[in-house]
């Protein structure tokens, strides 16, 4: 269901990126930027494992690619915005293609093997290429981005291309879900069996998810380094991919939405945690293991369980989303 | 030649590694269908506890037994709850709970061992050089190709040749038929877990004299092991015994041939033998029933 069709829940989510716009400090803007990129990038794995059972264990690849081919494309060519982002995307799908070539005929434990080879891969490329990505330095002094005559590089101006970034995002997700490609998507995650019977290629249907992931989580990628002003090879390190999948997994798998969710509580544990005890790992190690053991669904599952349950009670409609 | 040989051995002291920690990570993966992503916490586990028996002044050859010893413990309670509701349950699953496991364990271990490299003070007996062709070659490395080599047909004995062996091997064609036969198969799970467990103990306190012990270790070693059981080949054991040489010697002599690149090109040679071989090495004969 697109937001377009839910006028109130448009309304709601308008008015849930403006407050922050009207009154939160410049720290606490970067911040939330950093949650919608992240989370935008999450939500992209949320196609792969939640729709296609394809869980990858390299999707910081396409992501931190992205973000260090808009950060050396800027520094020659200058933060222009409608530059960097479609390459962002592009450089996304580009390794989202090279990775879904890969994995076409794998599943399960294969799948995970081989995404996390790709993904090493990526990472020990940008980690020796010295010349070119700065090494395990990374690379800082990014100009500013810019879309026209507008300067974007104030925190609030970030804010508010993150959220048109996660929002458009997530439109675009949801329609692939929505679309006849989507639901085959998940058919072939049920029933690869039968989807075969009925003329469906898994292969292709495969490869279309994995470019459409790509291309969402390197758009995210394009943004992050203007917003942390920095990026370095941490951003491709299989971790990040990991941390991607225990974000989704906090948020709900399946629901896109909840990787907000996940990416929120995941950096704000991490954030404030941090600051008060270096066991911040330990911290967010035990939420995943109770998140895991206890809500299996996430967040995302949890509160809709709690308002599905309420709409039921209601007008009996219980179709989730 | 000798200069050959001698990367020969290196490779083959790697590879004997990779072979004790991945028999570990493919028996349960094998026989109980679980992905335990945790094993690197039992190899770095076991890693610590050379380091520190080593300095103690206990004789020496007892910090092997007592690495397994201390893993095995850790895999025990840890079968109890909560990996026994797990078997069962969709690989996914168990790669977020182990994965969410292990990020505690990597956390409790910087606590309690510190962030720094620990390298053990390796006993006399075990120190030094032999000189093979004109050419010095740590002894320690042979002694830990020897280890391999033994623990390795050990547990093949074991698990192939033994009555208790067939009983594991039993539980997971037909877990239903075991029961029926008057077996706990919950018990005998629960001994291959904590096997699994000794066993990535043991090849972590082996292992500590080579690579050291250090946070991040456990992460490393976990992911090798991980693509030696799956490059091998899922369900046999000379799978994963190819995989462990294909593995060792693939990261051993591109640290040669490409210094800078070494594991990139050692990855991508692994990413297209996947790509040639997707059931691995050594692929187990598929029963249809």
């Amino acid at each position: 269901m697109l937001l377009a069709h839910r006028p109130a829940a448009a309304g709601l989510v308008a008015v849930a990126i403006a407050l922050p716009a009207l009154w939160a400090g410049e720290f606490h803007l970067r911040f939330l930027a950093e949650i919608l990129i992240i989370g935008t990038a999450v939500m992209s794995l949320d196609l792969l494992v939640g729709f296609g059972g394809l869980v990858s264990l390299g999707h910081a690849a396409p992501f931190g690619l992205a973000a260090y081919a808009a950060a050396i494309a800027s520094q020659s060519l200058g933060g222009n915005l409608l530059l960097v982002l479609p390459l962002g995307a592009a450089t996304g799908m580009a390794v989202a293609a090279v990775m879904g070539a890969v994995i076409l005929r794998t599943s399960h434990l294969f799948l995970l093997i081989l995404t996390l080879l790709l993904g090493k891969i990526a990472w020990e490329i940008v980690f020796h290429w010295r010349e070119v990505t700065g090494g395990a330095d990374g690379l800082r002094g990014l100009p500013p981005l810019s879309l026209g005559p507008w300067e974007l590089s104030d925190a609030r101006s970030l804010y508010l291309l993150a959220a048109g970034l996660a929002l458009a995002a997530t439109t675009a997700a949801r329609s692939f879900a929505a679309a006849p490609l989507g639901r085959a998507l998940i058919g072939i995650r049920e029933q690869p069996l039968r989807m075969t019977a009925l003329g469906y290629s898994i292969p292709r249907i495969r490869f279309s998810a994995m470019l459409a992931a790509g291309a969402i989580a390197g758009a995210a990628g394009a943004l992050y380094p203007f917003v942390n002003l920095y990026v370095g090879p941490q951003s491709v390190h299989w971790t990040l991919s990991a941390t991607m999948i225990v974000m989704l997994v906090i948020g709900g798998v399946g629901s896109l939405w909840g990787a907000f969710l996940g990416s929120a509580a995941y950096l704000t544990v991490q954030t404030y945690v941090s600051s008060y005890t270096d066991r911040w790992q330990l911290f967010v190690g035990l939420v995943f293991v109770l998140t895991v053991l206890l809500l299996p669904a996430g967040i995302a599952g949890g509160l809709r369980s709690l308002v599905g349950g309420w709409a039921h009670g209601r007008n009996g409609n219980d179709r989730g989303a | 030649m000798g200069y050959a040989l001698v990367q020969i051995l290196n490779a083959l002291s790697f590879s004997a590694l990779l072979l004790l920690t991945g028999l570990g990570l493919s028996v349960v993966l094998s026989l109980m269908n679980f992905i335990n992503l945790a094993h690197g916490s039992f190899y770095l586990l076991g890693s610590y506890v050379a380091v520190y028996w080593f300095a103690s002044g206990a004789p020496w050859w007892l910090a092997f037994p007592m690495a397994f010893a201390a893993a095995a413990l850790a895999g025990a309670l840890l079968e109890r709850f909560p990996f026994r509701g797990f078997y069962a349950r969709t690989h996914l699953m168990q790669v977020l709970l182990t994965y969410g496991l292990s990020v505690i364990f990597a956390d409790l271990m910087r606590w309690g061992f510190g962030a720094q490299i620990l390298s053990p003070e390796l006993p006399e007996a075990l120190q030094g050089v032999v000189f093979l062709l004109d050419i010095p070659f740590p002894l320690y490395r042979l002694f830990i190709i020897a280890a391999g080599l033994v623990l390795g047909v050990l547990l093949w004995l074991l698990l192939d040749r033994t009555l208790w062996g067939a009983v594991v091997r039993a539980s997971v064609s037909d877990r239903g038929m075991v029961e029926a036969l008057g077996i706990d198969t919950r018990r005998v799970f629960a001994a291959v877990l904590v096997l699994s467990a000794g066993l990535g103990g043991i090849s972590g306190a082996l292992g500590a004299g080579m690579l050291a012990a250090y946070p991040g270790l456990d992460e490393e070693v976990l992911v090798l092991a991980l693509i030696t059981v799956v490059a091998g080949g899922l369900g046999t054991f000379r799978g994963t015994v190819a995989g462990a040489l294909v593995v060792g010697f693939a990261l051993t002599f591109s640290k040669l041939w490409f210094p800078e690149f070494a594991n990139a090109a050692a990855f991508s040679a692994m990413a297209a033998l996947l790509l040639l071989r997707p059931n691995g090495l050594v692929a187990p004969r598929q029963r249809q029933v």
